[in-house]
């Protein structure tokens, strides 16, 4: 099967503690005020002292059908055979249309270079055999990453082993993170 | 030649900064073109094609985002550290990372380093500074500690510093030269728990076996939000696995959001343990043959601890007598991989030593010592010793402690300390006059209770000297800067752990004219005359000092990152070996005995704040650490400001909502700070996070946000473990 | 992530210059070809207008690009799924094709055909053509938010709703100039015919409205809670006041006590000014509020 790069997040064994907010900053050089990532918390939810709260961590969602791609006038947004959806700086013109068609908040205009930003899934450190920054740094394990359509793969043994989610898929992007919120033991072993 | 006078404003402006050092000319144009947009845009995937670069070099080296000491691998491009990862070969991280961590970057090319010497030019805390050399800064420190040596004698100068790989070096100054008076965060942190597990089991800080522990009660350890980092994962390991977590707090942590949370009232956690100890005793629950065997005084206990029934506890706890039984019921079960958190700062009252102490005789109870899941002995032991450095014998301190140590304090540790009182006695006079302080990577400013206090000390001093990287807001008072290389710019003394042993090394040259504090001390003493107790030329010929007993080179210790040191032996023989009077867990202590005080964990009543008053709450931040990264402006991206919870019901009797504004007055100080309104806090309580509300205009990132807690908090002390009851502190709270 | 808005002022005023600039030239097309001289004045001004609303949108457009350097990508191709490619396009070829049309409405002293009846051959050819052209121009921004997939953008009567509402602005900004100039100055049955078809288009755009209301409520949550701010929440003054009452009721009511004969003729000039106006202020803040809102408002997870 073709490669589907894809993210599993276990928000069980998120902490909101934002490592993979910072790490993200530092490995793509996000300029203040922006993320390409991000955590979001549900806030403390019931009545004292039966209370609940949970935390999400989220970015781009690599969709199996990017309204950011469709809506790019010049096609500099565009998804790969293996599924990661990039921007080719070259060719971007800043028009936004990609920010605002994003169903997730998942791109932003980087002042900086006047380009569309977003996660790359880190394909410079894939390209190294590294985990994208946010996964490595992960306290908690939450976050994970890799070809959804490998068996071998960490994020297809998770996805086989555990209930998933995905967020607002009325929006019909198909997105590919996939969120785990049970507890998850252990992570398996895989690529 | 009269030298020109510069405001931060001027001293950091980016004109002064790059005409300021020849050194940071490089990085001037590397500011001036934005820093970030050198070298590699990941942008787009046709320019990552290039990741091939030329000039990439990986460092690895330690952490110092806050005291933990992760291992890190710095990844330098061009000169230029462009990411920092843990190294997975590290104990402490196993190649992980928290956000503060990842953040060390923008430590290190924080604008608002401090990036030369610098000598008051004005009043002090006028903000008035000169640049000045480091052989002109260094010897007017040396002469100003000289004079007040001669004049006041050696104990009329007081040193501070906290918790780093070159402290030691530092307390060697400070021993060299004769003053009795030293400081640490110890009083302001654990001293409680130190105090009361070494009273007890005769071991200041005894390990937790998260991976093997089934049920863990956390009574102030936040470790989603006071990360530790080996300590995190393993606890969100330990809650993923399916263990048994309740925390103890008046406010939903988020370590709380992971676990069943017992919102208990503040300053009763002794309550509700010495009610788990009379369940335990009177169920009988405990471990017979371990308490036979290995304590001492446990009928002593089996008395005191009658009248502390579940329902009584309900009465003082606010948690139901029933879910007191049931988990002390569970606790039992599941001993021994069962652990009662020793904690770091517990309940922050004046009762927490005896909550320690309820604490440690619990876990001894049960018998989970050096047990799977229960409590690692001390590990000193087992980890290598690195090569001593051979200096002169330390001249006897001169005088008695300012700290109150022992002749206030008779039971604090004499290394544990107390540094509020210290403070304090600056003002009084008593029982002497000090008069200079030389303070190194600390910020008695904002971490010690009332903050007024501490400012009107440090005007009151003849000579003031600070060593930190940045301006902190002690630094903003001090006659003399010394600026310190960040960390990863520099060397610091090894660090053993276990079999291995660590290097912090300089992943880049120093962008500044700074200096690493193992030089700084070093070249103070040359100055001082006390040479002879540091005795190295420079950093490298140190750690070659200390690495003497072992088999390896200083450049294979760099290459690397670390050595492990060759067929070490891990020895389990002491553990049973308990460093207390009767050999033995003390349930009874006989240090307490010999004080005349009662010898078992007992009731101590903590004060309740006045109707129309709240509870002051304070903790941490995964984002932050202490007082030091508030003005890391990756940070405060993920942190910006702290701001005051407070119950959804109170809240609505202010007539506010969230992001108002609120006066939060305690009976020492008043602050401004935003509201946070939620159901996660006792409606009697308001939390904020410490360390912000910064008032040195050198952190220009960090000035004027939020609100410090050290405005408010009264200091208060215990007198047996010198703990600064920080939560005693109650407040008043209206809508601005 | 963040919560600025990446579309600003500078694509409201994009949006409304577009439109305005399609309106005019169809009501300009429309006189020349069914009108004839008795209705000159229209198509006059109708041609005079066009191309220089749209000229200043283009160039607030290319002010908000975040690379305006790199804006030739736009015309190395067309992305057929995107409504900005084909969009951007329209907007090249409308405006261009406009300042043609401009130009063969000029007194004939300006024109460099010998013989004058060339000039008209060609403004009657493109006055056929440019009604797609203005059709396309005015409703693909509708288009192009419903691409945008945003709660609030989604609903399939946005393009009618730009379409109606450009037309509306564009024979508004006609009434205007052909009251307000002494040269050309409109005759009274050519503002009777414009206020009539106003007035039909104004009707047509409170239905679209309730329409888009109620297909909202009949949607997801999503949508109900993005119309709900339109409605009550944080733009509802801007949306009754402003767009409801001051660029449709009010107008409405004028227009039609104009039609009904009810207003004495000593007032009819500035009536008609004064409605145009609003009905041009209105069509301003249709495109603000659905802009601003749009993004206000997303997808409720």
């Amino acid at each position: 099967m073709a490669v589907k790069m894809g993210f599993v997040i276990i928000t069980s064994r998120c902490i909101d503690c934002d490592a993979c907010m910072v790490a993200c900053r530092a490995e793509n050089q996000a300029p203040l005020g922006y993320s390409r990532n991000w955590v979001t918390n549900s806030g403390i939810k019931g009545r004292f002292p039966k209370v609940k709260q949970s935390f999400e961590p989220g970015n781009c969602m690599h969709c199996d059908s990017p309204s950011c791609v469709a809506v790019c006038p010049t096609g500099a947004s565009y998804k790969r055979s293996d599924g990661i959806v990039l921007v080719e700086d070259a060719k971007c013109v800043g028009c936004k249309y990609c920010v605002e068609a994003c169903p997730y908040d998942a791109r932003f205009l980087n002042p900086n270079t006047g380009k569309a930003d977003k996660c790359t899934l880190c394909i410079q450190r894939l390209e190294q055999g590294l985990q994208p920054a946010c996964v490595q740094t992960c306290l908690g394990k939450a976050r994970q990453a890799g070809d959804l359509n490998d068996p071998d793969s960490v994020v297809a043994k998770l996805l086989d082993l555990y209930p998933v989610r995905r967020l607002l898929t009325d929006a019909g992007t198909g997105p590919n993170i996939y969120y785990i919120d049970v507890p998850v033991s252990e992570i398996p072993e895989g690529k | 030649m009269v030298s020109k006078i510069y405001t931060w404003e001027q001293l950091f402006s980016r004109r002064q900064f790059i005409k300021g050092s020849a050194a940071a000319a490089a990085l001037g144009v590397a500011a001036l073109s934005g820093l970030w947009d050198l070298g590699l845009g990941y942008g787009a995937d046709s320019t990552v094609q290039s990741t091939a670069n030329q000039g990439i070099r990986y460092v690895p080296s330690i952490c110092e985002q806050c005291v933990w000491r992760c291992g890190i691998v710095a990844r330098v491009e061009d000169g230029v550290v462009r990411k920092l990862e843990g190294n997975p070969v590290h104990p402490q991280n196993l190649g992980r990372l928290c956000p503060r961590g990842n953040a060390g970057i923008e430590t290190l090319y924080s604008p608002d380093r401090i990036k030369f010497p610098l000598i008051r030019a004005g009043e002090r805390g006028s903000g008035l500074w000169r640049r000045a050399s480091w052989d002109e800064a260094l010897s007017y420190t040396a002469e100003q500690m000289k004079q007040i040596k001669d004049k006041y004698g050696a104990k009329a100068m007081m040193f501070n510093s906290t918790d780093n790989l070159s402290q030691p070096f530092f307390e060697i100054l400070f021993k060299a030269y004769g003053s009795p008076n030293y400081g640490t965060q110890r009083s302001l942190c654990f001293n409680a728990m130190t105090t009361g597990f070494l009273y007890t089991y005769g071991v200041a800080q005894p390990g937790t076996d998260y991976r093997n522990c089934n049920y863990m009660i956390f009574s102030g350890r936040n470790l989603a939000e006071g990360i530790s980092n080996i300590e995190t994962q393993e606890m969100i390991d330990m809650v993923a696995r399916g263990a048994k977590v309740i925390v103890l707090d008046p406010r939903f942590s988020k370590t709380a959001a992971k676990a069943e949370w017992l919102p208990i009232r503040p300053g009763t956690d002794l309550a509700f343990f010495l009610a788990l100890l009379n369940v335990v005793v009177k169920e009988k629950l405990y471990n017979q043959a371990f308490v036979q065997r290995y304590t001492q005084g446990f009928d002593d206990l089996v008395k005191e601890v009658v009248r502390y029934t579940p329902e009584w506890a309900e009465g003082q706890t606010e948690i139901p007598a029933t879910t007191i039984r049931r988990i002390a019921r569970e606790f039992a079960a599941a001993a021994p991989a069962a652990i009662a958190h020793p904690n770091w700062r517990t309940s922050n009252f004046i009762n927490s030593f005896q909550s320690e102490r309820a604490i440690a005789v619990l876990n001894a109870l049960v018998g989970n010592w050096a047990q799977p899941g229960g409590l690692i002995p001390d590990q000193s032991v087992n980890t290598a010793q690195l090569g001593t450095i051979a200096h002169p014998t330390f001249p006897p301190a001169q005088g008695i402690r300012l700290d109150g140590v022992p002749w206030l304090y008779p039971m604090v540790p004499f290394a544990f300390g107390v540094i509020q009182t210290m403070r304090d006695n600056i003002l009084t006079g008593k029982p002497y006059q000090a008069r200079g302080w030389l303070i190194s990577r600390q910020n008695p400013v904002l971490s010690i209770p009332e903050r007024q206090k501490t400012i009107d000390a440090l005007m009151k001093l003849d000579f003031v000297a600070v060593i930190d990287i940045q301006a902190n807001d002690t630094a903003y008072y001090a006659d003399v800067i010394l600026p310190e290389s960040s960390y990863l710019e520099r060397y610091d003394g090894l660090i053993p752990i276990g079999n291995k042993i660590f290097i912090r090394q300089p992943a880049i040259d120093p962008l500044y004219d700074t200096k690493s504090s193992l030089m700084i001390y070093k070249e103070l003493a040359d100055r001082l005359g006390l040479g002879d107790f540091l005795p190295y030329k420079d950093e490298k010929d140190l750690l070659t000092q200390q690495l003497q007993p072992f088999g390896v080179g200083l450049e294979e210790l760099e290459q690397k990152g670390y050595y492990e040191v060759a067929n070490f032996k891990v020895d389990h023989s002491k553990d049973f070996a308990f460093q207390t009077t009767s050999g033995k867990i003390e349930i009874s202590s006989s240090v307490m005995a010999q004080m005349g005080k009662k010898a078992v964990p007992t009731w101590d009543e903590p004060p309740k704040p006045a109707k129309g008053q709240f509870y002051l709450l304070t903790g941490k931040t995964a984002q932050h650490s202490q007082m030091f990264t508030q003005n890391n402006r990756w940070l405060l991206e993920v942190f910006p400001e702290n701001k005051a919870w407070i119950h959804t019901s109170a809240a609505q009797q202010l007539g506010v909502t969230n992001d108002d504004e609120l006066i939060v007055a305690s009976e020492v100080g008043k602050i401004r700070i935003k509201a946070y309104v939620t159901e996660g806090i006792r409606p009697d309580c308001v939390f904020m996070v410490g360390g912000f509300g910064h008032i040195s205009k050198g952190l220009k990132a960090a000035y004027g946000r939020g609100a410090s807690d050290s405005a408010l908090h009264k200091a208060l002390t215990d007198p047996i473990s010198g703990s600064s009851a920080l939560s005693q502190t109650f407040v008043t709270v209206s809508k601005a | 992530m963040h919560n600025e808005f990446a579309w600003g002022m500078l694509i409201v005023i994009y949006l409304f210059t577009a439109g305005l600039s399609a309106g005019a030239m169809v009501t300009s097309n429309s006189a020349l070809l069914f009108g004839g001289e008795k209705y000159a004045r229209i198509g006059r001004w109708g041609a005079y207008i066009a191309p220089f609303p749209i000229a200043l949108g283009t160039g607030m457009l290319l002010l908000d690009l975040g690379s305006p350097f790199n804006f030739y990508h736009l015309f190395l191709q067309l992305q057929v799924k995107s409504p900005m490619s084909y969009g951007s396009w329209s907007i090249l070829l409308f405006t261009l094709l406009s300042l043609v049309y401009f130009y063969l409405w000029l007194p004939e002293r300006y024109q460099f055909w010998s013989q004058p009846q060339r000039a008209v051959h060609w403004q009657r050819l493109l006055a056929k053509v440019m009604p797609i052209l203005a059709v396309i121009v005015a409703s693909y921004t509708g288009v192009l938010l419903n691409a945008a997939a945003r709660p609030l953008w989604q609903t399939p009567l946005l393009p009618e709703l730009f379409l109606v509402s450009a037309f509306s602005t564009g024979i508004a900004a006609v009434i205007l100039a052909g009251s307000l100039s002494r040269r050309w100055r409109a005759k009274h049955h050519e503002l009777h015919i414009l206020t009539v078809v106003d007035v039909v288009l104004v009707v047509i755009e409170l239905i679209l409205f309730a329409a888009m209301g109620l297909s909202a409520q009949l949607g997801t949550l999503s949508q109900r809670q993005a119309f709900a701010q339109l409605l009550y929440g944080h733009y509802a003054w801007m949306f009754w006041l402003l767009i409801v009452i001051c660029g449709l009721v009010i107008p409405l009511v004028l227009e039609t006590g104009e039609l009904k004969g009810k207003v004495s003729a000593k007032w009819a000039g500035s009536l008609a000014i004064g409605s145009s106006f609003l009905v041009l202020f209105g069509g301003f803040f249709v495109r603000y509020v659905i802009t601003y809102a749009g993004q206000w408002t997303g997808w409720v997870r």
